[in-house]
């Protein structure tokens, strides 16, 4: 582990929020404001296809007449007109980590990005404000013929029409006032694909860091998992705190085909100005398995539910998450399920803690449809109140069109007890101690699922939280 | 008179995704006839229990007026949910489940209230029985006050019932108030024909170590809601609900139940157990709320829902907010036909299919059934079960 991520185990901040002041020279930065003017700057910037201009240009058609759903966090702070869609360095993507700037750079090895990719990752991405600055994939998974980078050179190369036939197919603009943003201004991210049969045995990752003040980052993850195949994703975003309101409106696309396994791993840990505002979702061919694991730590305002499809005969599903949220925080997230397929199984665990004013709310629907005979579906969320200043609120919905179906669903709200407090303080932890322990060990469900090294950041932002910091 | 109804009714605490459908409900019927306005005479009243018939709803709800500040106290750290809808209802000086459209439709069209006092330390053990016998095509709106004075209690059965093909309407609201140490059991059996649109309000509140106690059979009618918000706004307060339901035919039924814990040490359970037949929907809504300054409270909710057609239509939405960081929530669902391994067991002991359905139909009604303190009725209503299952 480098002395940056030991850094982090210690307790600081400052691999986070270290910033990486922009200048001119070096970054290309489009006027804040969202317009026809603006969309079409981007593409212009992205050299689009004829078909993703006008799609564009549709979206923020979709996005003019939308309004913010009535449900969810306020986004009031939330100012467009103040908000930059498009901001890259001037630099091309690199493929070799040694041509990468070295601001840039600076601010990946202070995250532990390379060391992570030298020891235990397939390939990694990383996306800088609105660009991917860096992709790389290890030749003997290349060699496999799995697939790894970002969609606008994807859609340059003989996977266009795969990109095609896919992008937006799922999450599509007309879904929500944020997936209309994102078709208008998306940029970055991955395209990920998978052949026949391949089983990618270590995880790919990309990187998200909006490293920009009053920028909005968009950018668009499309993972084909075919027939047979195995893949483990992870995703990691982090931004530096700012007095202004950033916006991430990401979207993440996931097919998993038939006998396949996607496992879709996310920490989250943007900075406390951040709107996230961010949507994914999956569709699970016949006996497919979709696995996400989640852990929400960072932003300002949240809405985020991972959706499922299950659209196979006996696709299975399975979240497990995680959201903490601390002081000056609306975390609003939980997961979506769509059963459609016969003897189709979702599991959901959730988990979530609210401190020192901090607002989490599990938010969830589970959707049983006529077709899913046999289908069986289990949800179960915990929250910790560590406060009375805090919320912990629990909002799920079951829509259930068969009898052929068995639905469970369970729900806590608690405190940490005092006996626990106790018990550990009396074998030598202080009262904080003790009770970041408790919060941890409430917390394993979720860290046990990640590979090791995520598991320990996992914590460390655990502990981070608890102290207040 | 006849009516157009134009309400919106059963809007959740906090709203939700709006694709699920469980954000309110709507009740929109044209040329409803609206002929009984006067609660029915109440039957079996004891000493110690006065009625005041026929004052105006809004005299009525003096009551919860004058004692607005204390139901509506809040002690604790302000603060909302996502989505909160609570302000909609400010007006209301005790809310009710279904929300401030049903008070306003009472007060527009003059609607008469029955107040029933139970007299300081009265106790009463034979509950009040208040029979609805609607004839075919006859409307019904009616509300009543049940007040309980301070360490006094009271039971109530309302029953609501008409021959199995007759149609008409029938609303009702009820508003509760348990004082200091008081108890009121209302018991709400509705077996109404298959032609009636129906709808039950309660709204009530309880002070200090006041319960309130709620057992409702919606059974019967084509379309049914109900609602019921139990305002615990003082400490060692208790509400406990029991309902039952069977929906059938291309029947609805729509419920929103709330418990507003406000008070320390206050305890809720609020169990629901149904089954849903043929073409039936029904969407459940139950919130448990536990405000700032609610410490030591305990909420449970239980809903356990046995489906028996492919077609039916089933929507559950429980919630739990929480502000206040000394308290345990819980809630359970249990939702889906009869388990296989019952349905061997049952089988193997020389019975058929539909037979243990039908038992299982009646043993999960019949608990709920029970509860009625009068064995004349909880039998019509046992033996109502029986026929349609």
């Amino acid at each position: 582990m480098s002395e940056d991520k030991k850094a982090v185990v210690d307790i600081d901040r400052s691999a986070y929020d270290y910033k990486d002041i922009e200048n001119e020279k070096d970054f290309y930065r489009l006027k804040e404001g969202l317009t026809e003017e603006t969309v079409l700057k981007v593409s212009e910037e992205k050299n689009d296809p004829e078909w993703m201009r006008e799609f564009r240009l549709k979206c923020l058609k979709l996005y003019n007449e939308m309004e913010m759903p009535d449900w969810g966090p306020s986004v009031e702070g939330l100012d467009m007109d103040k908000i930059s869609s498009y901001v890259r360095h001037k630099e091309d993507m690199k493929g070799s980590w040694e041509d990468v700037p070295e601001d840039i750079k600076n601010t990946f090895e202070r995250l532990g990005i390379p060391q992570a990719e030298r020891e235990s990752l397939a390939g990694v991405g990383a996306q800088y404000d609105s660009e991917l600055v860096y992709h790389n994939i290890k030749d003997e998974v290349a060699a496999q013929g799995v697939i790894y980078t970002d969609i606008e050179s994807a859609l340059r190369t003989e996977y266009a029409d795969m990109i095609k036939s896919h992008f937006m197919k799922l999450l599509t603009p007309t879904d929500h006032k944020m997936m209309a943003l994102h078709g208008a201004v998306w940029s970055g991210g991955s395209f990920v694909y998978v052949p026949k049969g391949v089983k990618v045995d270590i995880p790919l990752q990309s990187y998200f860091r909006l490293n920009a003040a009053g920028a909005g980052q968009f950018e668009h993850t499309l993972i084909i998992v075919d027939e047979g195949a195995d893949l483990h994703f992870i995703e990691g975003c982090s931004a530096p705190k700012y007095n202004v309101a950033n916006l991430h409106s990401g979207a993440v696309e996931l097919f998993v085909g038939k006998n396949a396994r996607l496992r879709y791993s996310t920490i989250e840990n943007w900075s406390k100005n951040m709107y996230n505002l961010n949507s994914k979702r999956a569709i699970v061919e016949e006996n497919g398995v979709m696995e996400w694991v989640s852990g929400s730590f960072g932003s300002h305002t949240s809405y985020l539910y991972p959706m499922t499809i299950l659209k196979g005969d006996h696709s299975k599903m399975e979240f497990t998450g995680i959201t903490f949220a601390g002081k000056g925080q609306n975390l609003d997230t939980g997961a979506k399920v769509v059963h459609q397929g016969v003897g189709t199984t979702s599991v959901i665990n959730s988990k979530s803690i609210s401190k020192d004013g901090g607002i989490g709310t599990y938010r969830s629907s589970v959707v049983i449809q006529s077709t899913a005979k046999k289908a069986k579906a289990s949800v179960s969320c915990d929250s910790l109140m560590l406060d009375s200043i805090s919320r912990a609120d629990t909002i799920p919905g079951m829509d259930i069109r068969t009898d052929d179906a068995d639905v469970g669903h369970e729900a806590k709200i608690g405190r940490i007890s005092d006996e626990a407090v106790f018990y550990l303080m009396s074998r030598g932890l202080s009262e904080e101690d003790a009770k970041a322990m408790i919060v941890s060990g409430f917390a394993n469900p979720v860290s046990k699922e990640l590979p090791l090294e995520y598991a320990v950041e996992m914590n460390n932002l655990i502990k981070l939280e608890m102290s207040g910091h | 008179m006849n009516k157009n109804l134009d309400m919106r009714v059963n809007v959740l605490p906090a709203l939700t995704y709006n694709f699920l459908h469980v954000n309110d409900s709507k009740i929109k019927e044209d040329g409803i006839g609206i002929e009984l306005l006067n609660t029915p005479d109440a039957e079996n009243v004891p000493d110690g229990v006065t009625v005041t018939r026929r004052v105006s709803y809004k005299e009525a709800g003096k009551l919860f007026e004058d004692n607005k500040k204390r139901i509506l106290v809040d002690a604790g750290v302000p603060g909302v949910p996502n989505g909160d809808t609570s302000r909609r209802d400010d007006a209301q000086a005790v809310r009710t489940g279904m929300g401030i459209d049903i008070e306003n439709l009472m007060l527009e069209n003059g609607i008469t209230t029955d107040v029933f006092t139970a007299e300081e330390g009265v106790k009463t053990k034979e509950p009040i029985i208040i029979r609805y016998n609607l004839n075919d095509g006859e409307g019904s709106l009616t509300s009543q006050v049940i007040h309980a004075k301070k360490d006094s209690e009271i039971t109530i059965i309302m029953d609501y019932t008409s021959e199995r093909n007759a149609s008409g309407f029938h609303g009702i609201s009820t508003r509760l108030l348990a004082e200091e140490g008081a108890k009121i059991n209302l018991i709400k059996t509705q077996t109404l024909g298959d032609g009636f649109i129906h709808f039950d309000d309660i709204g009530g509140a309880c002070f200090k170590k006041g319960a309130i106690n709620v057992v409702s059979l919606e059974l019967g009618a084509k379309k049914s809601w109900t609602g019921c918000y139990i305002n615990l706004c003082e400490d060692e307060t208790e509400f406990i609900s029991n309902q039952g339901y069977l929906v059938k035919d291309t029947h609805s039924l729509d419920i929103n139940y709330v418990a507003d814990q406000r008070g320390k040490k206050t305890n809720v359970l609020m169990n629901v157990k149904g089954v849903l037949m043929d073409k039936a929907q029904k969407t459940y809504r139950g919130t448990l709320d536990f405000k700032s300054g609610s410490s030591a409270s305990v909420g449970d909710e239980q809903e356990d829902t046995l489906l028996l057609s492919p077609d039916v239509i089933n929507r559950s939405m429980p919630v739990i907010l929480c502000q206040e960081e000394d308290v345990e929530g819980r809630h359970g669902a249990t939702i889906g036909q009869l388990g296989e391994d019952l349905l061997f067991y049952i089988n193997s002991r020389g019975i058929d299919e539909q037979e243990a359905k039908r038992l299982m139909v009646r043993a999960k009604l019949d608990s709920v059934a029970r509860l009625i303190p009068d064995p004349e009725i909880a039998e019509k209503v046992q033996y109502y079960i029986s026929t349609i299952v």
